[in-house]
């Protein structure tokens, strides 16, 4: 590779380690610090955080329109004013009854309906502000072991897209990290044990060799 | 002088810091992908065992809390397992004991019959995602008191800490030798400052 080439091709290799690393500073900054809270659960900010103010009420609702129990659970949010993302049990739906959870980091509602009686029993809780903080660590609407569970509202998905996209950039960055770090050859050697440490300690436990 | 000095300390711990965390970040980087759009197939395959003649310790079913982990990892090593227990659960009717045991790229079930001291085990390998999002989540938030019941889930939990306080460092040292770098400032500032909005702006959005 040209001499030229190179050296504009390691210029931009180090304004982007920088540029993706001020562009994420804040969304890694929450997540760093959102990781301290989830496991320290005894800090006394975590206790806070696991506080929930609850509310219950039972009303009568007109009948959930839809084909499906998606569309219904759609209708049944709109008619309580309810917004966020839908978690369906893991058991199936029982007859004449509509159950499901809508969840945001605010706030998360359990909705039981009865289709028969056109009425709904809600459990709403309000979270505390240092749990809405938590909750954005761990907001994809989503759950690898729980099949079923999609994604249904859009700013869960935006959130998605900005954990993704977070994670790609500090691949990238840890990458581009590398060959800045190889191209210093007198820190090589020192440069090298702290990797070998790094990747020594964190392989025991991927390899689950333990 | 002494400003050349702290700038070199703090370029060269920047860069060992980095180094030494870096399969840390990685690991939880990619396993975002996992957590955010992986779904695992809807029949699992597992493997069932059974072992009699368990010494079962006494009074493991009246005990609460930690002290009933406690008892109950002494049925691990009768059952050829390691790893962190999740939870217990008493079935007082029954006299049956049943608990998850797991570890990066292993989980099982142990269902211990109290009376006749025996105790089928519900194994099941994970596959290499899996094992990645273990890892990621954690030690976690849930059952606190019963967390760590194995050194090497504590042992991770530090180093865990560990990548999060070099992290932080990491990033703290990374805009001091940004801001050394006068032509790079402004450009520097609008990208943090199109981040921060983002990302308060995305918040105040999803709370609202």
């Amino acid at each position: 590779m040209p001499s030229s080439v190179r050296s504009t091709l390691e210029a931009w290799n180090r304004r982007l380690h920088y540029y993706l690393g001020l562009t994420f500073l804040f969304f890694l900054w929450l997540f760093l610090l959102t990781g301290l809270l989830l496991n320290h659960g005894r800090w006394a900010v975590a206790q806070a955080a696991n506080q929930r103010r609850e509310v219950k009420l039972e009303q009568a609702i007109e009948t959930p329109a839809g084909d499906t129990e998606r569309a219904r659970a759609r209708d049944v949010m709109r008619q309580l004013k309810l917004v966020g993302e839908i978690d369906w049990p893991s058991t199936a739906q029982q007859p004449g009854r509509l159950s499901f959870n809508v969840s945001r980091p605010r706030d998360a509602s359990q909705v039981r309906v009865d289709l028969e009686q056109n009425r709904v029993a809600v459990q709403h809780f309000e979270n505390e502000p240092w749990a809405v903080f938590r909750i954005f660590h761990t907001f994809s609407g989503s759950r690898f072991n729980l099949a079923g569970n999609g994604r249904d509202w859009i700013l869960t998905t935006v959130w998605v897209i900005a954990m993704d996209v977070l994670a790609a950039s500090l691949i990238v960055m840890v990458l581009g990290s590398y060959y800045m770090w190889y191209r210093l050859k007198q820190r090589r050697r020192l440069g090298l044990l702290a990797l070998s440490a790094g990747v020594l300690s964190c392989g025991v436990f991927l390899a689950g060799l333990l | 002088m002494q400003s050349e000095r702290l700038y070199r300390w703090t370029r060269d711990l920047h860069l060992y810091f980095g180094l030494f965390v870096s399969p840390f970040i990685l690991l939880f980087a990619v396993s975002v992908f996992f957590l955010n759009h992986g779904k695992l197939p809807g029949r699992l395959q597992t493997r069932s065992e059974t072992f009699r003649d368990l010494r079962v310790p006494d009074g493991i079913d009246r005990l609460q809390g930690r002290e009933a982990v406690n008892l109950a990892r002494e049925i691990l090593p009768q059952a050829g397992l390691t790893g962190e227990i999740g939870f217990l659960r008493v079935l007082a009717k029954e006299r049956h004991l049943v608990f998850p045991v797991s570890k990066p790229g292993f989980e099982a079930t142990v269902d211990v019959d109290l009376e006749s001291r025996s105790a089928v085990v519900t194994r099941r390998g994970t596959s290499w995602w899996e094992a990645l999002a273990y890892l990621h989540k954690s030690p976690g938030p849930h059952n606190v008191n019963l967390r760590g019941n194995w050194f090497w889930t504590r042992a991770w939990g530090w180093l865990a800490d560990t990548t999060i306080y070099l992290t932080l460092f990491i990033t703290m040292s990374g805009i001091y030798l940004w801001l050394a770098i006068k032509a790079e400032r402004r450009t520097g500032a609008v990208l943090l400052a199109a981040g921060a909005v983002s990302l308060f702006g995305l918040m105040y959005a999803v709370i609202r």
